[in-house]
């Protein structure tokens, strides 16, 4: 029998996880209006920014499709745009319409603060009431899509966390659901092994070209990696280089073929796991998961990093005895007993994805009940 | 008496999952057996040197390289930053 949870299906086909209506701001000056309205608004999730004024090009694209995409996700019922004008807040508000859900949008321009917060505060209220009549009901794993993080990571990353991570997902592309790992520079010293899982030759290299212009740019800009990458609590927790890293952190991708290569923030457009190239730093990598539709995120961690997504309820795995005792608040699940008990990781795994379900269902994370989210979208391109 | 895993026969590091001090023996599990004796205090997740390896040598964990000795390594001694090396990113060694 299919596995299932208990979702929201949506109008396009999808399944929310969680049942929110997005307040997102379009731009950094709209934040505290966002945050007015959210404190007004039960049912609401404030999605702020910073920059966007003065970005352009590929990177102002960029900004736009990510928090259009926070938009679409499937765990956001109805979206609440906060803008200054009206041009701007249309780039975004076109980009979410394709998703079949309500999308109001609010200007501060000429409003002012304390008309906006009023009127957005109306509009949201109607939302919420809308969005309030929705009910959870079984829906097949299967149209979950998941994002694999690793943060804050120490050679227990890569002997329990990561690898229980790893085993959940590849339980979910059996039963046809999808997985996205990212964090491009994680992969130096390790690609050629995941390139080898590639579906065809253009995914493979498609996936290898990634790393190659990483790797490339840094030293094009005579940056020793070594400066960032392993970070110093990487290296206090027993990292030594970012091949020893990678090694660890590529097995929370399982198993499975790897079927396609995505840009920042870009959805799959097939079932399967997924490479999306999108710089490793927690924050904006989690957002672009987020925007490209994941419902759900599994964070591996060892010495700990608390940080969760907005959109995508976060899951923090360990399985470090000393940072389960001292952030036991950051942590939703202990895969210790690989280590303390020689327990198989496969067992671990199918413990995790009976979690999945059971958060996919409802049950909460710490970071959503602790509020320890953020949004972060990467840029490439100074502003003008 | 501390523990380490050994990933992979060809590694020449074990990662201990205990805290060890100088002088104490080490037991390896995984794809190793017996015990080194470490030759200085290796914390909890850092790996110990399990075979002596010459400066410019591959380090080997998974099976897999991870870096190179930036001096002799010998067989108890902590591997950590100030004798391995990453091969990759280094943009301090490019051409100029």
């Amino acid at each position: 029998m299919k596995r299932t949870f208990l979702g929201y299906p949506r109008s396009n086909g999808t399944v929310g996880v969680r049942n929110h209506v997005a307040v997102i701001s379009v731009m950094d000056n709209c934040n505290p209006v966002t945050r007015a309205i959210c404190q007004a608004v039960d049912m609401t999730l404030p999605v702020t920014t910073l920059f966007v004024r003065g970005q352009y090009g590929h990177d102002l694209e960029v900004a736009f499709n990510t928090l259009a995409g926070m938009g679409r996700n499937p765990n956001i019922a109805a979206v609440l745009l906060v803008g200054l004008e009206e041009q701007t807040t249309e780039e975004v508000a076109r980009r979410i319409r394709p998703a079949g859900k309500p999308v109001e949008a609010i200007n501060l321009q000429p409003h002012g603060t304390i008309n906006a917060v009023a009127e957005g505060t109306r509009r949201a209220l109607k939302l919420a009431l809308g969005a309030s009549r929705a009910r959870r009901e079984p829906c097949p794993v299967s149209s979950l899509l998941v994002g694999v993080e690793c943060g804050g990571s120490d050679t227990t990353s890569g002997l329990t966390c990561n690898p229980t991570i790893g085993a959940m997902a590849d339980r979910l592309v059996e039963d046809g659901g999808s997985v996205i790992i990212s964090e491009t520079s994680e992969f130096l010293g390790a690609e050629h092994l995941f390139a080898a899982r590639a579906k065809d030759e253009a995914v493979g290299k498609a996936f290898v070209e990634a790393v190659v212009r990483l790797e490339r740019e840094a030293v094009s800009r005579g940056m020793d990696i070594r400066g960032t990458n392993p970070t110093q609590d990487n290296i206090r927790g027993g990292l030594t280089t970012i091949e020893e890293k990678a090694l660890g952190a590529m097995a929370k991708a399982g198993t499975s073929p790897l079927r396609g290569v995505l840009a920042y923030g870009e959805a799959p457009a097939g079932k399967g796991l997924h490479f999306m190239d999108a710089p490793a730093p927690a924050v904006e990598n989690l957002t672009a998961m987020a925007a490209a539709g994941c419902q759900l995120i599994f964070f591996g961690t060892g010495v700990g990093n608390p940080i969760g997504n907005m959109v995508a309820p976060t899951v923090k795995v360990c399985g470090n005895v000393n940072t389960l005792l001292t952030m036991a608040d950051n942590i939703d699940f202990d895969a210790s007993e690989i280590l303390e008990k020689s327990a198989k990781v496969g067992a671990v795994g199918d413990r995790l994805y009976d979690f999945a379900v059971e958060v996919a269902s409802g049950t909460r994370t710490t970071s959503e009940l602790l509020d320890i989210r953020e949004t972060a979208i990467s840029r490439f391109a100074p502003t003008i | 008496m501390p523990r380490a895993i050994v990933l992979d026969r060809r590694d020449n590091v074990a990662t201990l999952i205990d805290s060890g001090q100088p002088g104490q023996a080490c037991t390896l599990q995984g794809e190793a057996s017996g015990e080194v004796v470490l030759l200085q205090a290796v914390p909890f997740g850092h790996k110990v040197c399990v075979r002596a390896t010459a400066a410019g040598g591959d380090i080997l964990k998974y099976g897999q390289v991870i870096g190179k000795a930036a001096k002799p390594l010998a067989v108890g001694e902590h591997a950590h930053i100030h004798n391995v090396e990453s091969a990759r990113g280094r943009g301090d060694k490019a051409e100029g």
